[in-house]
C-alpha cells in the first residue's frame, strides 16, 4: 500500500550484497510489507544468477572438493545464544509489530529526547559501526530542521509525517542526502515511529541545541 | 591429474543444473553435487574476489557456499527461481556476512550490549523476506532481456555485480561523473524491466 519505495540503485546494491547492514535492515523492513518491491528485488537477484553464470571462473585449490565433502556432515546444532542475552524490547503502540529484519538486533529502551520525542538505539549483531535507530514522536511534533552528511534511509513503521516534500505514511521508505533540507512534522492524527539508518555521514541540524543533541545521540 | 575445475566440459543448461539440485535434494547424490561444485564453486569464488574478498577467504567461503547448497537443497524450487539465482543468493548472503565480520574484526569502541559470542550463530543473516513466490516466470526471460539491452546498459549491470565499488567502476567505464551513476543504474534497470515485460506479452 505504500507510495514511496527504495529506488533501483538501492535495491540493486541489496541484491548484489554490497549494501551496508544498517541500510539493508531498513530496506528489508520495507520489503516485508511490499510485494512489488520483492518482485523488483527478485528480478535483480535473477540478474545476479545470470551474472554468476557468465563470470570468468577462478580455479579452486587442489583438493577443494574433498575438503568440502568433509564439511558436509551436519554439525551438532549450537545453542542459540541471543535468547540468553536479549533484553526485552521497548513497548510499541497497540497493533504495531516489530519488523522481522530487526531479529537478532539489540534495541534499547525508549530514551527521552524532549517533550513528545523518544529514540532507541539499534545495535546490529556483528556490526558495531552500523548506525540505526528508532525515532518515536508524538502527534503534531516537529523534528528540528536538518540536512544530511551522508545517506539517511527512513522506513515509516507507524503513523505518518509531512516534511513539505510529501506525506510519508506507514510502509513508506524515504531516502535523503545532503540535497534534502527538511523539517519533518508528525501528522496530527497519531504518533509516528520510524526506523532510520545513517551511512556516510551524520545528520546536520540547523540549530545549536539540536546539533548538540544529535552529537550526543551519535546521529 | 584432473581436479574438478580442470575439466573443460560443456556448461550445463539451466534445466540440467536444476536437475542436479533436485538429485542432491532427493537422494543426496554425490555425483550430482560434484557436477554442481565444478560449475559453481569457481564462479562463486570469482564473484567473491571481485567483490573485495581476499582470495584465501574466497576459496573458503566458496566451499562454505557449496556446503550450504548441499544442506539447503531441499528448499530449492525450480518453479520459483533458476538454480543459478538460488545459488547466487546463497553466495551473496555469505558475502554480506563476510563484510560484516571483516569490519567486526577491526577493534573499535563497542557499544554496550555488544557481545562477540552472540555473533557466531547468526547464520544467513543476509536472508531477505522475499520468498520468490512471484518470480516463477522471471528467470525465463532475464537472459534474453539482458541480451537485448544496449551495450552500455548491460555494462552498467555487469559492473554492479562484478565490482567491489560499482559506482566508481561505472563512472570510470562510462566516463561520467560519479554523481550521475545512480541515474544510469535506474535507467538500466528500468530498461531491463520494460524489456522483460515486453518479452512476456
Amino acid at each position: 500500500m505504500s507510495m514511496h519505495h527504495p529506488d533501483d540503485d538501492l535495491l540493486l546494491s541489496l541484491a548484489v550484497g554490497s549494501l551496508d547492514r544498517a541500510s539493508a535492515i531498513v530496506i528489508a523492513a520495507h520489503l516485508e510489507g511490499c510485494t512489488d518491491c520483492c518482485q523488483r528485488l527478485e528480478l535483480l537477484e535473477a540478474v545476479g544468477g545470470e551474472m554468476l553464470a557468465d563470470i570468468e571462473p577462478v580455479e579452486m585449490e587442489v583438493g577443494a572438493f574433498s575438503r568440502t565433502l568433509e564439511r558436509l556432515d551436519p554439525l551438532p546444532a549450537l545453542p542459540t545464544a541471543p535468547a540468553a542475552s536479549a533484553r526485552p524490547r521497548p513497548d510499541l503502540p497497540a497493533g504495531m509489530h516489530w519488523p522481522r529484519s530487526l531479529e537478532g538486533c539489540d534495541i534499547t529502551p525508549w530514551k527521552r529526547l524532549g517533550p513528545g520525542m523518544r529514540w532507541s538505539r539499534i545495535t546490529v549483531p556483528g556490526d558495531p559501526q552500523a548506525n540505526a535507530f528508532l525515532l518515536r514522536m508524538a502527534a503534531g511534533m516537529q523534528l528540528a530542521a536538518h540536512t544530511h552528511g551522508g545517506r539517511e534511509l527512513t522506513q515509516v513503521l507507524y503513523g505518518a509525517f509531512d516534511d513539505g516534500r510529501d506525506v510519508w505514511r506507514a510502509g513508506d521508505l524515504d531516502e535523503t542526502d545532503g540535497d534534502v533540507h527538511h523539517r519533518p512534522v508528525v501528522t496530527a492524527d497519531s504518533e509516528c515511529i520510524c526506523l532510520v539508518a545513517l551511512t556516510g555521514g551524520r545528520t546536520r541540524f540547523d540549530g545549536l541545541i539540536a546539533r548538540a543533541l544529535g552529537a550526543w545521540m551519535g546521529i | 591429474m584432473l581436479t574438478p575445475t580442470d575439466r573443460r566440459e560443456a556448461v550445463p543448461t539451466p534445466d540440467a543444473l536444476a536437475d542436479l539440485l533436485y538429485a542432491v535434494s532427493a537422494s543426496r547424490d554425490h555425483a550430482a553435487f560434484a557436477a554442481l561444485f565444478r560449475h559453481f564453486a569457481p564462479r562463486i569464488k570469482a564473484y567473491l574476489i571481485r567483490g573485495g574478498v581476499a582470495p584465501g577467504q574466497a576459496e573458503d567461503l566458496a566451499q562454505e557456499a557449496m556446503v550450504n547448497v548441499w544442506r539447503k537443497a531441499a528448499s530449492f524450487d525450480r518453479s520459483r527461481a533458476a538454480a543459478s539465482t538460488w545459488i547466487f543468493t546463497i553466495a551473496r548472503n555469505l558475502r554480506i556476512d563476510q563484510l560484516r565480520h571483516e569490519r567486526d574484526a577491526v577493534p573499535s569502541a563497542t557499544l554496550p550490549g555488544d557481545d562477540a559470542d552472540e555473533v557466531q550463530d547468526i547464520v544467513d543473516t543476509g536472508a531477505l523476506p522475499c520468498d520468490h513466490a512471484a518470480s516463477a516466470q522471471i528467470g525465463q526471460g532475464v537472459r534474453a532481456a539482458i541480451d537485448s539491452l544496449p551495450p552500455e546498459q548491460a555494462r552498467v549491470l555487469q559492473l554492479s555485480f562484478y565490482e567491489e565499488q560499482p559506482h566508481v567502476a561505472i563512472a570510470e567505464a562510462l566516463g561520467i561523473p560519479l554523481g550521475t551513476v545512480k541515474s544510469r543504474i535506474r535507467l538500466a534497470v528500468g530498461q531491463l524491466r520494460q524489456r522483460l515485460e515486453h518479452l512476456k506479452s
